[in-house]
């Protein structure tokens, strides 16, 4: 035998007794397999701007699971519904014409069952997958029926958007996402004269 | 109910056929012993899957070379998995350092495990160290690693024999198939 190399340490940024709040079963999982096989990552870090309306505030935008600093490579977990792949697949498509440089795999739900076949732990797929696997706690509140704009600091709309009146103006476009979340965004009443369109001055990760 | 293992009826579909495979592990043999001419080679097989192509692939090399084996604990697969890190089972029996070595792989797909051992391989010192897999599975590779010799690009399909196994079985195949989905769907 010879003298053995010293395996790399924990790719983990993140020591095991402080693990952030994952929003799915999933991104937990994927976080174990990481860690196992010392892949450093970071859950979230990051947020792009992918969609603006024309006062140049961000009304949609892509927030990856995992960055891979070892790796530069973003990863994002869907193992929800058909629906939610498209529209993430849609964000992805938008992500990559506005940041071409940024490299972001989308690991499917197909993706996550192979891995846990690979792994002996398919039997946990389910459990781990879709639905079932959301975590409960995570779930952002249902917003009021009367909303206060001023409170709200999250930027994102489905395709599928609701345009909604408050006090006659502004408007707050509001969304489900994921069946279980609203989320909403101050914006201008649809007929105000349109002012021109501005880029967010923060850039992604080189 | 344990489904018993059918070496012929579980295989939906034979995606790599021996005579192929043996073809191509010739070819890959005459170019690495090309490429190595008048360098000490070390293959570097990485058990239990790539046996039987670390077994072929030597034999179809023709310059002098020496082989040694690996094993790495894999996620899911053993009680280390508690422990939260890949753990060397079999590490090598003799110093790399300086040398020319050839990691022999059976298939790369997600490119966690290669990557960690080239990080830890790498950390022995050798003079080059480069990769020889018979399967890429380049679908789901979350790992970019530059792979330098590769027996054939597979598509997304959970794939069984010439090393490859599910539930430890299946190994002994002479080709490379394709496992039916009701096999794994079903307690092994």
């Amino acid at each position: 035998m010879t003298n053995p190399a010293p395996p790399p340490t924990s790719g983990s940024s993140v020591p095991a007794d402080a693990r952030p709040a994952f929003a799915h079963a999933s991104e937990a999982e994927m976080a174990r397999i990481l860690d196992f096989y010392a892949v450093r990552w970071v859950y979230e870090p990051d947020t792009f701007p992918i969609l603006w309306n024309l006062d140049g505030d961000v009304v949609e935008s892509f927030s990856p699971d995992f960055w891979l600093p070892d790796l530069g490579l973003y990863l994002e977990m869907t193992t929800l519904r058909q629906r939610l792949v498209r529209k993430k697949n849609r964000k992805l498509r938008r992500l990559r014409e506005l940041y071409p440089d940024v490299r972001v795999k989308l690991f499917y739900a197909r993706d996550f069952r192979a891995l846990m076949l690979k792994y002996g732990k398919l039997a946990l797929v389910d459990a781990l997958s879709g639905t079932p696997g959301q975590v409960v706690g995570r779930r952002r509140p249902a917003l009021p029926a009367r909303v206060d704009l001023a409170t709200l600091e999250v930027a994102s709309i489905d395709a599928a958007a609701i345009v909604a009146p408050v006090d006659g103006a502004p408007i707050a476009v509001l969304s489900v996402e994921g069946g279980n979340s609203l989320e909403a965004s101050p914006c201008r009443p649809v007929n105000r004269p349109p002012t021109p369109r501005r880029r967010p001055t923060r850039r992604p990760r080189p | 109910m344990i489904r018993p293992v059918d070496l012929v009826a579980d295989i939906g579909e034979i995606l790599v056929p021996e005579a192929h495979i043996q073809a191509k592990v010739a070819e890959l043999g005459a170019r690495i012993s090309a490429d190595y001419t008048d360098r000490q080679l070390t293959l570097v097989s990485v058990l239990k899957g790539s046996l039987p192509f670390m077994a072929d692939l030597m034999r179809a090399i023709t310059i002098p070379v020496r082989i040694d084996l690996m094993e790495v604990s894999s996620y899911g697969g053993t009680a280390t998995e508690s422990s939260g890190l890949v753990r060397i089972l079999k590490d090598l029996s003799a110093s790399i350092e300086r040398e020319d070595v050839l990691i022999v792989e059976d298939i790369v797909d997600t490119g966690l495990t290669l990557n960690y051992l080239i990080r830890y391989l790498r950390g022995k010192n050798p003079a080059t160290l480069r990769i020889c897999t018979l399967l890429d599975k380049p679908a789901r590779r979350l790992v970019d690693i530059p792979i330098d010799y590769v027996g054939f690009t597979i598509p997304d399909q959970f794939v069984v024999g010439y090393g490859l196994d599910y539930g430890e079985v299946y190994r002994n195949l002479r080709f490379v198939g394709v496992l039916k989905p009701e096999v794994y769907s079903e307690p092994a």
